[in-house]
């Protein structure tokens, strides 16, 4: 472990265990936290479960079939596990971009203001300002701004994926999620959202599970290394991506298996 | 011991005959009523009261009928099986209550209609006395089209891709929220079909309104919904066998008029799929 003091924590992760119904990814008694205006990267050979986590830190897991859930995820030092905490508030907060691009089936701009609208905010001004920002932030804006009435289908894949991750931006969140976000991309468009994530680290807190091990040295600010359910290891990326303590991490990162 | 490529070329054969056999009966039956009965098509025939006995006149008080018996049945089905397939396919879990309520359905589309006919003359008509009426007609019918609803709009509701719920969840929306936006406007298209499709089945139908709504000879629109009604199948069935002397070309032009209006509702729902299948991102 590294000696510098550390970053803010946004997330504090406490023995947290999962298992699905169907018994597939599951996670081991994690502990570990997520740093604010960090890039925080989780990553590893696939059913490791890193998607599993993502999905617990907004609670869109309440969607699928979790057989059994322990342990405690502090949000701002706050249990969002509880059962009477605001989920609905939460998703707004930690936003979350997947990999595969999903744009909803209807405009650009409609698609940008969707978490709004569900929201109850009716303001046009409001609306507008907000399209462009977010569509600023996710580096579309030049691209798009002639044509924001188009169906979001109609944009490349790289596009789309940089519109999902402006749809996020539109919310205002305060932690972004992306789950393999540039796993169908080239490399052109992987770049500028990489690129996109070195600027948006300055306002957000970032948790990202990255395509691959490359990726994951290249932009790691904290990595942390799953494997079939447990946390091997964590720790600053350029420690971890270096000098890592564990023998499986070494071996994965230096491509032995995976 | 025949060779491995005669016995490809019967089965080949056999199968062709097979779908070749699934066509005829419908040119056959939509050429047999064209012939039959175009003679007797006629603005008099479509638009006037029956007269002498129904031997002459039109039909008019029959289209009408069966359009508002159509019309009830789609108000009283619709609400309850969208309602019924949006619970199944977003709300409810696979659980004993579900699992009841499909097989609940199932065995709904097995009862023969004439078995609606008499539940509906014992439920409708006699203990909640709405008497031989349209609004008992149409509740009997809507009972009766319900399965066929529920299990094309669950079908649809199911065919919009999860990732949709999944992305507009997971920007704040509700479950209810996530339906109306995203899931029911991607649906609607293959709900619409099913609706139409199991609408024009109850339009055709004349066991579920002989003793619930049917008049046997009613020279008069309907006043109210409490008023009984003459309609298509069922004039049919009575110009064809309760009257003699009766004009072979009256009997086929009515078929004519129920064949056509049941075969448009077929061409719209099939107008509607084809379009928005054509829109469609996913």
């Amino acid at each position: 472990m590294s000696e510098n003091p550390r970053p803010d924590v946004k997330i504090r992760i406490e023995h947290l265990n999962v298992r699905y119904s169907d018994g597939t990814e599951s996670l081991h008694d994690i502990s570990m936290d997520i740093y604010t205006h960090q890039i925080n990267v989780l990553f590893g050979p696939s059913g490791g479960g890193k998607s599993t986590l993502l999905r617990m830190l907004n609670r869109l897991n309440d969607l699928a079939d979790v057989s059994e859930q322990e342990g405690r995820i502090l949000l701002d030092g706050e249990n969002v596990l509880a059962r009477d905490y605001d989920v609905l508030q939460l998703r707004r907060r930690l936003g979350i971009v997947f990999a595969r691009p999903v744009p909803l089936p209807m405009s650009i701009y409609e698609n940008v203001i969707y978490g709004l609208r569900l929201a109850g905010v009716r303001d046009k001004q409001q609306l507008d300002a907000t399209v462009e920002r977010a569509l600023k932030q996710g580096a579309l804006w030049d691209e798009v701004s002639d044509r924001l009435s188009d169906s979001a289908y109609d944009l490349s894949g790289g596009q789309q994926q940089r519109l999902c991750v402006a749809r996020s931006l539109a919310l205002q969140p305060e932690v972004i999620m992306l789950d393999e976000p540039t796993s169908g991309l080239d490399p052109i468009s992987t770049f500028k959202v990489e690129q996109t994530l070195q600027q948006l680290k300055r306002d957000y807190t970032i948790v990202i599970v990255p395509h691959s091990v490359q990726q994951a040295a290249r932009i790691a600010d904290w990595a942390a290394f799953f494997l079939q359910g447990d946390l091997i290891e964590w720790d600053e990326g350029r420690q971890l991506f270096t000098d890592p303590q564990d023998q499986r991490t070494e071996d994965y990162i230096t491509g032995r298996f995976g | 011991m025949i060779s491995r490529q005669l016995s490809e070329r019967i089965a080949f054969g056999l199968i062709i005959v097979a779908a070749a056999i699934v066509i005829l009966p419908i040119f056959f039956i939509i050429g047999y009523v064209v012939v039959q009965g175009l003679g007797a098509i006629s603005w008099t025939f479509l638009t006037e009261m029956p007269r002498e006995g129904m031997r002459a006149g039109g039909v008019m008080p029959a289209i009408v009928g069966t359009l508002l018996l159509t019309l009830g049945t789609a108000i009283v089905a619709v609400p309850i099986g969208l309602g019924g397939a949006i619970y199944l396919s977003e709300y409810a879990g696979d659980n004993a209550t579900t699992r009841a309520i499909r097989i609940a359905i199932i065995n709904l589309a097995g009862i023969p209609s004439v078995v609606y006919g008499l539940f509906g003359l014992g439920l409708f008509v006699i203990f909640l006395n709405f008497g031989t009426s349209i609004l008992a007609g149409s509740l009997t019918l809507g009972i009766m089209t319900l399965p066929v609803i529920i299990s094309t709009a669950e079908e649809a509701l199911r065919a919009v891709p999860q990732s949709f719920r999944l992305v507009s969840t997971s920007l704040g929306g509700t479950r209810w929220q996530t339906i109306q936006r995203v899931v029911l406007p991607q649906a609607l298209p293959g709900i619409i079909t099913g609706i139409i499709l199991g609408v024009e089945r109850a339009a055709g139908e004349t066991a579920p309104i002989l003793f619930t709504a049917a008049a046997f000879f009613l020279p008069r629109l309907p006043a109210s919904i409490f008023d009984q009604t003459m309609a298509l199948p069922y004039h049919l069935y009575v110009i064809s066998t309760q009257v003699p002397g009766m004009p072979i070309q009256i009997q086929y032009g009515t078929a004519l008029v129920l064949l056509v209006f049941v075969l448009s509702l077929n061409l719209v729902a099939t107008l509607i799929r084809r379009h928005y299948r054509k829109q469609r991102v996913w």
